[in-house]
């Protein structure tokens, strides 16, 4: 009787092309190993779980690092401060004569912004679908011209705190997924990390 | 007639509210409607466990044809445990409350 000889299956992919391919969609580092269930399944949670969050919470429930409540570039300033004197600040717009601008605040202290927005970190792993759904956070946050208002609402308590946990940990069970499914490819076997 | 008689003094406000709110609700742009009272959110955490249950049994799982059942298994004894959790938890706040207020 023929069976799959796995270890040449995957023996063609290397770990990090499968770990690629994890997160750029969710479950395909399984399918490349030629593990269609394992990879659907994974898969349609992950992208179910984080559609949900949003549904849940708005895409707003995403804060994207290096931008504002109001869907522009943060930026560093220098404020004169009659008080203490010199101190830095973020800010959104930098209209104010005593503020001198240092640049985006993601290239003058990216540490620093991404440590203010942690759930960035968990929710990025989800891959392209939550980049691009940051950039539609970005955009909904951005006023409407008419009212002056931003067009998408940001929710608050607990629909905020659910729609944040589903999103996250969308991304944390991506890469979940994307260390074991590069591990299996290390091993030379679909069922190498479960061994 | 006391079925109708509920239903249209106890339902049917809070059904019509809740239509309306799905009604005027953009996907995506603003939050999901229907209140979010505290009897409410405690079901969003089901999904949430049915979901870790999937993919942690489909990790750790050699056959796929188990998982359905495993995830089903490990759902039930993540509520149970969070419930335990949660009784714990009110039990120890009670006890603060009657000793200390």
């Amino acid at each position: 009787m023929p069976t799959t000889d796995y270890s040449a299956l995957v023996s063609r992919r290397s770990p990090t092309t499968v770990a690629a391919a994890g997160w750029l969609v969710p479950g395909a580092g399984y399918l490349l190993l030629g593990d269609r269930a394992r990879g659907l399944t994974v898969g349609i949670t992950v992208v179910v779980l984080f559609v949900g969050g949003l549904l849940i919470g708005g895409v707003r429930v995403l804060e994207v690092p290096g931008y504002g409540p109001h869907g522009r570039p943060l930026e560093t300033v220098v404020v004169r401060d009659r008080q203490s004197g010199l101190r830095e600040d973020v800010v959104e717009e930098t209209s104010d004569e005593n503020q001198r601008d240092l640049g985006w605040v993601m290239r003058v202290h990216p540490i620093d912004e991404i440590r203010n927005k942690p759930w960035s970190i968990a929710q990025v792993m989800a891959g392209p679908l939550a980049v691009a759904a940051g950039a539609g956070a970005v955009m909904a946050s951005e006023r409407d011209v008419a009212t002056g208002l931003p067009v998408g609402a940001r929710s608050h308590a607990r629909v905020n705190e659910i729609g944040v946990l589903y999103t996250a940990i969308a991304g944390m069970l991506n890469l979940l997924a994307i260390i074991d499914a590069s591990h299996r490819a290390a091993q030379g076997s679909p069922q190498g990390a479960a061994q | 007639m006391i079925a109708a008689g509920v239903c249209v003094n106890f339902f049917m406000p809070h059904l019509a509210s809740l239509v309306t709110g799905v009604l005027a609700w953009t996907p995506f742009l603003q939050p999901m409607p229907g209140g979010w009272r505290d009897s409410v959110w405690p079901w969003f955490m089901l999904p949430l466990c049915l979901a870790v249950s999937v993919v942690y049994k489909s990790i750790k799982c050699e056959s796929m044809r188990h998982v359905p059942r495993q995830a089903v298994e490990i759902t039930v004894w993540i509520i149970l445990g969070m419930g335990g959790a949660a009784a714990l938890l009110a039990i120890l706040v009670r006890s603060v409350e009657y000793f200390h207020g």
